[in-house]
């Protein structure tokens, strides 16, 4: 969050009052537009930073989603799905993207060493990091295997065939673990929360 | 260990943790098309894989909201998905940023009839000419549509592909340049790639002096990119491989 933006402060959990936003940025409001970022912009940039590592790279990417969410916002239907979920769907794609296109290969072996416990907060709100304790206590009660499948893909932006070489398990197993574990995670976090 | 002997919706985890490659990703995306209990379970564990970002949150440096909020004040948004498609001559839709000047859509043709003459000359019976001329109204049809915009992406193979694109006519106009030549048994396929569903939208014909023959893709809805994979010459149901080129239509 930038200093002088009082617009979103002091704001809600990132997420909760997204979508009446999103509503307003769709027909051209642009101070509305201002307040997602300020809303959404440390979670998007912290994941694409987690997962394409080069500050640059991840500068851009990050300007690529909230410029795609100020296109798009039309497009958002709150009956599919949450708005935080919509947006961060978009930061993780494109981040994944990005990696994956091989414009971040070389960033790519460094990941995997610190993608599972690199837990680094660096959040200013409040409410965010109240929200980030509970999602890492929700990850703890995962098993490892779950754990380590989940954050391998979603942190390190690794398709289910890599984690499983990554992890020396087979492929299957990896794709239970990371439905299992999802849906531990979800049940967890409980709905609406 | 093909998407389509497994039981799918095992595959619901990886999909929220976009851990799929591209190929099974647009399986598994066909297969929640008609699922709708897959697609609840899914969402809800999209749900809980963005969650996990607020682990990791920290604010970018000031430069970029300065930049993103610039950026969006001269950038024009797309409009929400309407039921029926207007068949008028698409006012709401003009004026996106990257929309080229009716000159470079002129010139496009040029290239685009230079292709076709090249592509006369291979044509021999009377049947086949008379399939011709059809083609070449449809070509003609497009490339004079009043809302033509066109379009060109790199293939990160080397080479490009150009679009003549009309929303009125739902179709568009497909020529490519110096893609890499491809084995015996290997051809680029043309899909329409949407939001919902990946749809195939035929081969390219064989380069002549690099260039191919303009292809006319009809069908085209608001969101769909064009996507090139190489695939067996006798084409695929669904890609079979990560796409060389990806070109986003105009919305």
């Amino acid at each position: 969050m930038t200093e002088g933006q009082p617009a979103a402060r002091p704001g809600p959990a990132p997420g909760r009052d997204l979508a009446p936003l999103l509503a307003r940025v769709a027909r051209g409001d642009q101070a509305a537009f201002a307040a997602v970022y300020d809303h959404a912009v440390a979670q998007v940039f912290g994941l694409v930073r987690r997962v394409v590592r080069d500050p640059a790279q991840s500068e851009e990417v990050t300007q690529e989603v909230m410029l795609e969410v100020w296109r798009t916002a039309s497009r958002f239907d709150p009956h599919r799905g949450s708005a935080a979920a919509w947006l961060m769907t978009m930061a993780h794609r494109r981040a994944v993207d990005r990696v994956r296109s091989g414009l971040a290969a070389a960033q790519r072996e460094a990941r995997a060493a610190v993608a599972v416990t690199d837990y680094d907060v660096v959040a200013e709100e409040v409410e965010t990091r109240l929200d980030a304790q509970r999602v890492r206590r929700c990850l703890d009660s995962l098993t490892e295997l779950q754990r380590e499948s989940v954050t391998l893909a979603y942190y390190g932006g690794y398709t289910y065939r890599e984690v499983a070489g990554l992890l020396g398990v087979a492929v299957g197993t990896v794709k239970t673990r990371m439905r299992d574990g999802l849906i531990r995670l979800r049940d967890c976090l409980g709905e609406g929360s | 260990m093909r998407l389509r002997r497994e039981v799918p919706h095992t595959l619901a985890g990886a999909y929220a943790l976009d851990a799929l490659t591209e190929p099974d990703r647009v399986r598994f995306e066909r297969h929640l098309a008609g699922c709708e209990a897959c697609r609840q379970e899914a969402g809800s564990l999209r749900e809980a894989a963005g969650r996990l970002a607020a682990v990791s949150a920290v604010a970018p440096p000031p430069r970029v909201r300065e930049r993103v909020l610039a950026e969006a004040a001269r950038t024009r948004q797309q409009p929400p998905v309407t039921v029926d498609a207007p068949a008028g001559p698409g006012a709401g839709r003009r004026a996106t940023s990257w929309r080229a000047p009716r000159m470079a859509v002129a010139i496009a043709g040029g290239c685009i009839l230079v292709a076709l003459v090249l592509g006369g000359l291979f044509i021999h019976t009377q049947q086949r000419l008379s399939l011709e001329q059809a083609h070449n109204r449809a070509i003609a049809t497009i490339l004079n549509a009043p809302d033509a915009t066109i379009r060109s992406a790199r293939a990160v193979t080397g080479g490009s592909a150009t679009v003549v694109m009309s929303h009125r006519d739902h179709a568009l106009v497909l020529t490519t340049a110096m893609l890499p030549a491809l084995p015996v048994g290997q051809r680029y396929q043309v899909w329409l790639m949407g939001p919902r569903r990946t749809r195939a939208a035929g081969m390219l014909p064989a380069p002549h002096r690099g260039m191919t023959a303009p292809v006319v893709v009809a069908g085209v809805a608001p969101g769909d990119m064009v996507g090139l994979t190489v695939e067996p010459a006798g084409g695929s149901a669904v890609p079979s491989s990560v796409p060389v080129l990806m070109l986003v239509l105009p919305s």
